[in-house]
């Protein structure tokens, strides 16, 4: 079966606008992208070094009250959005076990790539207190003044590197 | 003003399902919009396909002229709506290296599940790549005092742009609205440009002849702009309210001891409550409206710290006067009991912490009439405020 082709993009942008208000709604904030690691991390430092993680200014706000930090609306969220996203590539016929790379690199460098971008953004995101979704998407639509100087920067950040790292596209 | 929204859950669990909807729909649009394929999320910083561009602002418009046009009409409750708080400078350097992170992966961290589940190994390896990242995160706080003040720093706490450029909501969103619809005509003509030189990434729409794109985008930006003009219109005899900002138990208790002269705290609790204490050289101000010409004599920009019994963000009354700083104390009285009243023991060895505990307890000491231990000192010697001490919960992303 060909996949579907992607959606029109303001029509996408719509339809995801649409979610993000329902979010706002319905449960009083709006959707996020990198909790989970770093809910994580808290639940595997309460573990093993309980001492340090309470001490711990980034994980320690996660362990203060005794619910599990897991037990949280983006956490749950997440696991939805890993669902939708499932769902979306199967029923599209686009879901395929392969690796995204332009002609010119490895398949190799591309995931050497692939991990040390990923490094620097759950750093970014940790420091950041948010990503792409939770402040740029979402607190952008909030008119947070923080979440638009993060959203100006994410892009500043990317066009700035983006010339560095060509060969993996093009 | 309470509105109908966001919507008050019966339990905890109950809050918890929906985020698994909303986020099936949130994965399942991003799949559609291509966003699961780095090569089309990484072409927006090639100026090949703008679509990242086009998507998040288009989302943007719709969420954000919809919430603030429900808000005119007086259905949703801002009081209640999670606001991103604001760290300036921590959003700034973390914004720039996720926007490095972005383009080094072609995936972002929401996209990366994305791609993961459709999938892409590349999304994956992105995915644990940001546990990683994570993990240094938290060590590396720990290690670098100077990384933990960079996480702290710029707090403006809950700072919206309206507040900053001093302009109403309908002004200013009518202000991004024009700005982003330009910005979209720009990434049609770029897109244009550059993409006799390039290959669109397969399965991306063809482009629609010129002149319908172009009607497009003017036609959705008109319709936002008619929502927006209409959101905006009974807006004018009602004043935006003033939102007060967020500050913590310990900064009031340090501006107390400094005695700041242009400092007022008001305490909104009824009478009956007001028996088991109020914060030190607070005054009683259940009835806004007996507070109101006390209010007016105060100089410009007097910061106002208004409180109740749990901190909830209270609505400043319309009449009050604007020319003043408002701000509601977090966690409210019960906050102030528990973190300036009450003496804490050390939890850890390390040495910043064991300051702060002592600096608490000075603290502790100094508001609850008991003598300050070491000397005949009344006040706490003042120590630059370490601001960490933020107990909110991160709910963000």
């Amino acid at each position: 079966m060909t996949p579907k082709s992607y959606w029109n993009p303001y029509l996408a942008g719509i339809a995801l606008g649409l979610v993000l208000l329902a979010s706002f709604l319905i449960a009083g904030q709006g959707l996020g992208g990198s909790a989970l690691p770093k809910r994580t991390i808290a639940v595997i430092g309460s573990q093993v070094a309980p001492e340090a993680s309470a001490a711990n200014p980034v994980l320690g706000g996660y362990l203060e009250d005794d619910t599990n930090p897991l037990k949280n609306w983006i956490v749950v969220e997440m696991i939805g959005v890993m669902m939708g996203g499932f769902i979306g590539a199967i029923s599209a016929g686009r879901f395929k076990a392969t690796v995204e790379k332009g002609p010119r690199i490895s398949t190799k460098s591309r995931l050497y790539y692939a991990l040390g971008g990923g490094i620097i953004m759950g750093f970014a995101a940790g420091l950041a207190r948010g990503c792409t979704s939770g402040q740029a998407l979402s607190g952008g639509a909030l008119l947070a003044t923080g979440s638009w100087a993060f959203m100006l920067m994410v892009f500043a950040g990317g066009y700035s590197f983006a010339y560095l790292v060509r060969r993996q596209w093009t | 003003m309470s509105g109908l929204f966001p919507l008050e859950f019966l339990n905890e669990e109950a809050h918890l399902l929906t985020g698994i909807l909303m986020g099936f729909f949130f994965g399942f649009t991003l799949e559609r919009a291509g966003f699961g394929n780095a090569r089309k999320l990484a072409a927006q910083f090639y100026f090949h396909d703008m679509a990242v561009f086009k998507v998040m602002f288009t989302a943007i418009l719709v969420a954000m002229v919809g919430l603030y046009s429900l808000v005119a009409v007086g259905v949703v409750d801002m009081s209640r709506m999670w606001i991103n708080p604001t760290f300036m400078w921590a959003q700034v350097i973390g914004g720039f290296l996720l926007g490095v992170g972005f383009i080094v992966s072609g995936l972002c961290p929401g996209t990366s599940l994305v791609s993961m589940f459709s999938g892409r190994i590349d999304g994956l390896v992105a995915f644990v790549g940001m546990f990683v990242g994570s993990f240094v995160f938290v060590v590396s706080i720990d290690w670098f005092p100077s990384l933990a003040r960079l996480y702290v720093a710029g707090s403006m706490g809950t700072s919206t742009l309206p507040e900053v450029f001093g302009v109403s909501a309908p002004v200013l969103i009518l202000g991004i609205v024009v700005m982003a619809g330009l910005g979209m005509i720009g990434a049609e003509v770029v897109e244009r440009i550059f993409q006799k030189r390039r290959q669109a990434v397969e399965l991306t729409p063809a482009p629609t002849p010129r002149a319908r794109n172009w009607k497009f985008a003017l036609t959705g930006s008109l319709a936002v702009l008619v929502v927006g003009a209409i959101a905006a219109s009974p807006a004018p005899p009602v004043i935006a309210p003033v939102e007060p900002i967020a500050i913590e138990p310990l900064s009031l208790a340090e501006d107390l001891i400094d005695g700041d002269p242009n400092l007022l705290v008001l305490d909104l609790r009824p009478a009956a409550m007001i028996e088991d204490g109020m914060v030190q050289g607070a005054l009683p101000a259940a009835d806004s409206d007996a507070a109101l010409p006390y209010l007016q004599s105060l100089a410009l920009d007097t910061r106002v710290v208004v409180y109740d019994e749990v901190g909830i963000r209270p609505q400043i009354p319309q009449e009050w006067p604007r020319t003043l700083r408002y701000y509601f104390l977090t966690g409210g009285y019960e906050g102030w009991r528990t973190g300036v009243l009450t003496p804490i023991e050390p939890e850890s060895y390390d040495l910043e912490h064991r300051e702060r505990v002592a600096r608490q307890n000075q603290i502790a000491a100094f508001f609850s009439g008991a003598a300050v231990q070491s000397s005949g000192v009344s006040a706490p010697p003042p120590v630059i405020s370490s601001g960490g001490a933020k107990k909110k919960k991160n709910r963000g992303c």
